[in-house]
């Protein structure tokens, strides 16, 4: 048995989808850490979103919790279409990698490194080069030392929030 | 943990408030893109003016605009003086390894702060005077034409309507699932990176088991009530454009054409 037998019906998926959405958004807003490396756990929501419906129904609901998030909280970098494009991005890398797939260290590496360098550093740098006309470089360097620790901090996350999610669907 | 609150909106009865949400989330997004078409300083003047006629018809205390800007304005300026040292051209005052001060960086950096400062206050404009559930509906409206290409928006518009009534429901979840963890001695903040990335998992496992009954409740709730897919149904909540809308539609047509007249070419 897994949540996609235990969600029959059509509307059971979407039902849960929009929960899985609310999730992230909520997920978005706490961080942890010390200060210097703050990190969010929005990438959770999105590993879960692609992890749990797929490349379609995942960025679909990433491009909704962006919107959503946006709309309740003021999206910081004010609204955007390029970065509702990233949120849509990142769940679908996830769930290329995770979707219908054994929970296997390789595949967190993998799609954790794609997300941050396709999603990251060049999808974001370049929505900031042509909202607000930034040097390409200067943003890259301004960038960089922090998605050189992220993505290895959100593998170890990733690997066991996969875990525990996976025994969830086990036990259900 | 950030500190967290669940809608921006604050109440109030200016002009603005009353203008149809859809008409006002447009022109937000359209906005940034008119903010591209400024190039020099008098474009750079008259977008500004617009803004902050924007801001002052909310009739809102400053502080509501500043605690926009607040969280970010050391980002602001990090990437402002970056660009500076990064950028070349121009007249070049001091030079030092890879960096530079040029005249062409100052103007850039001014430029970047500039826009900077302008998305964040307009993008807050929006935020402040329309409620989450009004941005919600014109965000439904503004995908519609997606239609076309076979997107579901019904679906869509479900999804959304079903994440925002749940943030805040989740959110009041998360801290009582958060409390009673700590109450049995979890620790959040303490401890190595693998010790913290363990600790999520007390959080998120209740969290998604949670999410997942409430699914299946509320579907099957759903269910019972006559709920059969998306199509076929009326809208209780409709939106309606009114006269003030065409005040924000001349303030934008008004702005482009002025940019368009005054930007270098």
């Amino acid at each position: 048995m897994n949540t996609r037998k235990i969600l029959q019906t059509d509307l059971q998926q979407m039902v849960f989808l929009g929960m899985v959405v609310a999730m992230k958004i909520i997920l978005g807003q706490i961080s942890f850490g010390p200060t210097i490396v703050k990190i969010g756990l929005g990438f959770v929501g999105s590993v879960l979103l692609g992890y749990l419906f797929g490349p379609l129904w995942g960025t679909i609901g990433g491009g909704i919790s962006d919107l959503i998030a946006s709309a309740i909280f003021g999206d910081q970098g004010g609204f955007f279409i390029g970065f509702t494009l990233t949120a849509m991005a990142g769940p679908l890398i996830y769930a290329l990698f995770l979707y219908n797939k054994p929970v296997k260290i390789w595949r967190i590496i993998a799609s954790t490194i794609l997300v941050t360098i396709i999603v990251n550093i060049g999808m974001n740098t370049l929505w900031l080069h042509i909202m607000y006309g930034l040097n390409f470089n200067a943003a890259l360097v301004q960038r960089l030392p922090k998605e050189m620790i992220m993505p290895w901090i959100q593998m170890i996350v990733i690997y066991f929030v996969l875990q525990a999610v996976s025994r969830v669907k086990i036990k259900k | 943990m950030s500190k967290i609150i669940v809608g921006r909106y604050i109440p109030g009865n200016a002009l603005i408030y009353k203008m149809d949400p859809r008409g006002k989330l447009l022109i937000t997004i359209l906005f940034i893109f008119t903010i591209l078409l400024a190039n020099n300083p008098i474009s750079y003047g008259i977008i500004t003016l617009f803004c902050f006629l924007a801001v002052f018809t909310t009739k809102l205390k400053v502080r509501v605009f500043w605690n926009g800007v607040k969280p970010l304005i050391g980002l602001i300026f990090f990437t402002a003086l970056l660009q500076l040292f990064f950028m070349t051209g121009g007249k070049v005052y001091w030079q030092w390894w890879i960096f530079t001060l040029s005249s062409y960086g100052i103007v850039n950096a001014i430029y970047i702060f500039i826009r900077f400062t302008l998305i964040i206050l307009i993008s807050t404009v929006m935020t402040v005077t329309t409620m989450p559930l009004e941005i919600a509906d014109a965000m439904e409206w503004l995908l519609k034409p997606l239609k076309i290409f076979k997107v579901p928006v019904d679906k869509i518009a479900l999804v959304i309507s079903i994440a925002l009534r749940f943030v805040p429901t989740l959110f009041d979840e998360t801290f009582k699932i958060m409390n009673a963890q700590r109450s049995r001695g979890a620790d959040f903040n303490d401890g190595g990176l693998i010790k913290r990335a363990k600790a999520i998992t007390p959080i998120l496992v209740p969290l998604f088991i949670h999410s997942l009954e409430t699914a299946i409740d509320l579907s099957t709730a759903m269910e019972s009530r006559g709920y059969r897919g998306s199509q076929g149904r009326t809208k209780y909540r409709v939106l309606r454009w009114s006269k003030y809308d065409l005040l924000d539609l001349a303030y934008f047509i008004l702005l482009v054409v002025l940019l368009l007249i005054f930007r270098n070419h």
